[in-house]
């Protein structure tokens, strides 16, 4: 018999409930995105968020996956990283489940789901995987029994330096979308601060100078076409770095921002010249949700791992390295 | 004249050339079609231009790197000297301790006479050093570095020796982070601490809390 998890996944301004089996079907996959009716997302906002509506699409996720409370086996949550009242608030909810329903809980690092539920769906077994969302621009590869961040951002996200500038732009929140959409429309390409250091990146330079051509009257597809551009050449250039460091031959694109089109062209260029395979995480596995959580937890509940509801405080500040992948073994 | 490709970088193919009866390396940076065409260029031509002007102004700072004996930016290239020895990131594992200590210190030295005249790496791997028959450490990879450079910089140069640390001999990290350290403040004694705890600092930004 298949074991079946609830993860429940809420980092940020996203709630998620998803269902999975041990033989990795994903039975559900629920989620609401807190979108703000302006300005950013509000830690507290977003906790609530996700008090009013997790209960809801908890429910729904069972419906959708056609099962009851008492069909699951093991409840998974996201420990970390993330905001700390809405890790709370998520945490709050899978405590209670698995004590009401006597069943192991399991606490699962974010960004180490992300990875996991990226190579169910490829098969990858060993990727430098690529992970930009709103939060979160790192380049993680495993190595010494941990998925260890070869690069990331040295200040902003890509997927937050998007919607701000989305912002400033006019658009609504998420902005990926409309930038890439305007972006096609783009013809003239305005030089921008392109900042590699070594396998990290930054994008506020950038950021500060788009802006500015806004200001000086340069039309937003252009601004778009050249922000894109420069800053998913950035991102090749930091994933390139880490496939020739460790002569991985997978490329894995997951996050909110692998959505991106362009990006994906991008990097499937990088994989070709290095050959590599690639793969991008379709969307409804890509994005913040539970079911990455769920499969997370199935890989660790099996290979041993559970924790003690009075020891499962939240890891605001959970670093992908800190974890140690106890279902992968030792070998790089 | 004969190429073999030694490496296939991140930026460029490095090829080992024989010419004139001695080995030399050519490190092209081949266009890449998925990049904009602008961008491309520029960081092409700019990281070769750099490479060049660094190589030459840190071998006058006192630290050992190939000397070069031809650019052609027309096809972004640069013939400079093959150095014969190991990578640093290759010996690690068979150093004994008082050596790999020793390597390290060193290597901080010569972050250190980089960061005195100015210069930063850009790129400060232990795959960026090698190590030759004397024990000599050369410096080589310089497309990433800069000039007048500011505390901001040297920290984050500092930071990418951790990061290159942590991800590539995590389980010697620590060890090998002190002694690069000591090296560093040994060679620039009292102003290490101004780019040091810049380093610490920049560890913290970037991250979701």
């Amino acid at each position: 018999m298949p074991i079946i998890c609830l993860g429940l996944e809420g980092t940020a301004h996203s709630f998620g409930a998803g269902i999975v089996t041990s033989e990795g079907a994903v039975l559900a996959n629920e989620w609401d995105m807190l979108k703000p009716s302006q300005g950013g997302i509000h830690p507290r906002e977003a906790s609530r968020h996700h008090s009013d509506l997790g209960p809801s699409i908890i429910g729904k996720a069972l419906d959708t996956a056609g099962v009851n409370y008492k069909d699951i086996d093991l409840i998974a949550f996201s420990r970390g990283p993330g905001l700390g009242p809405c890790l709370r608030t998520t945490a709050t909810m899978a405590r209670t489940l698995a004590a009401k329903l006597g069943i192991p809980l399991v606490d699962v690092n974010h960004c180490v789901a992300h990875i996991e539920i990226g190579n169910l769906e490829s098969g990858f077994n060993d990727p430098v995987t690529v992970y930009v969302s709103g939060g979160n621009t790192q380049i993680i590869a495993f190595a010494g029994g941990r998925f260890r961040t070869f690069g990331e951002t040295l200040d902003i996200a890509i997927g937050n330096m998007l919607d701000v500038l989305g912002r400033h732009l006019g658009m609504p929140f998420p902005a990926g979308p409309m930038i890439e959409k305007a972006a096609k429309e783009g013809r003239t390409f305005h030089s921008l601060p392109y900042s590699v250091k070594g396998m990290d990146l930054s994008y506020s330079g950038m950021f500060t100078s788009a802006k500015r051509l806004f200001s000086e009257g340069v039309p937003i597809p252009d601004i778009c076409f050249s922000v894109q551009e420069t800053s998913f050449g950035m991102l090749a250039e930091i994933a390139e770095r880490a496939l020739a460091h460790t002569k991985k031959n997978e490329l894995l694109l997951t996050g909110g921002v692998a959505r991106n089109n362009r990006l994906t062209e991008i990097l499937t260029g990088v994989s070709e010249r290095h050959e590599a395979r690639f793969h991008r995480v379709s969307p409804s596995l890509a994005g913040d949700q539970g079911a990455m959580i769920a499969w997370n937890g199935i890989l660790q509940y099996l290979s041993g791992h559970e924790i003690k509801i009075s020891n499962s405080h939240v890891l605001p500040k959970w670093r992908t390295d800190e974890q140690d992948i106890i279902w992968r073994g030792q070998n790089e | 004249m004969s190429n073999t490709i030694l490496a296939l970088g991140a930026e460029s193919v490095i090829f080992k050339t024989r010419r004139w009866n001695q080995f030399f390396v050519l490190k092209w940076r081949k266009t890449k079609p998925y990049l904009l065409e602008e961008i491309d260029t520029l960081l092409r031509k700019t990281r070769t231009s750099k490479e060049c002007r660094t190589l030459t102004i840190a071998r006058e700072l006192g630290v050992r790197t190939p000397a070069v004996y031809s650019v052609d930016l027309n096809n972004y290239s640069i013939l400079m000297d093959f150095i014969e020895g190991t990578q640093f990131k290759l010996l690690v594992e068979r150093l004994d301790q008082k050596q790999l200590l020793e390597l390290c210190q060193r290597f901080g030295q010569s972050i250190a006479q980089l960061h005195q005249g100015g210069v930063v790496h850009g790129d400060p791997t232990t795959s960026n050093v090698i190590v030759d028959k004397h024990f000599h450490l050369w410096l080589i990879d310089f497309g990433l570095s800069e000039m007048n450079a500011t505390v901001e910089m040297k920290g984050v140069d500092l930071h990418l020796i951790r990061r290159a640390l942590e991800t590539t001999h995590w389980d010697k990290q620590e060890l090998m982070l002190n002694a690069t350290i000591e090296g560093y403040i040994d060679t620039i004694g009292k102003e290490a601490e101004d780019s040091l705890s810049r380093m610490n600092e920049i560890r913290e930004r970037g991250r979701y809390h």
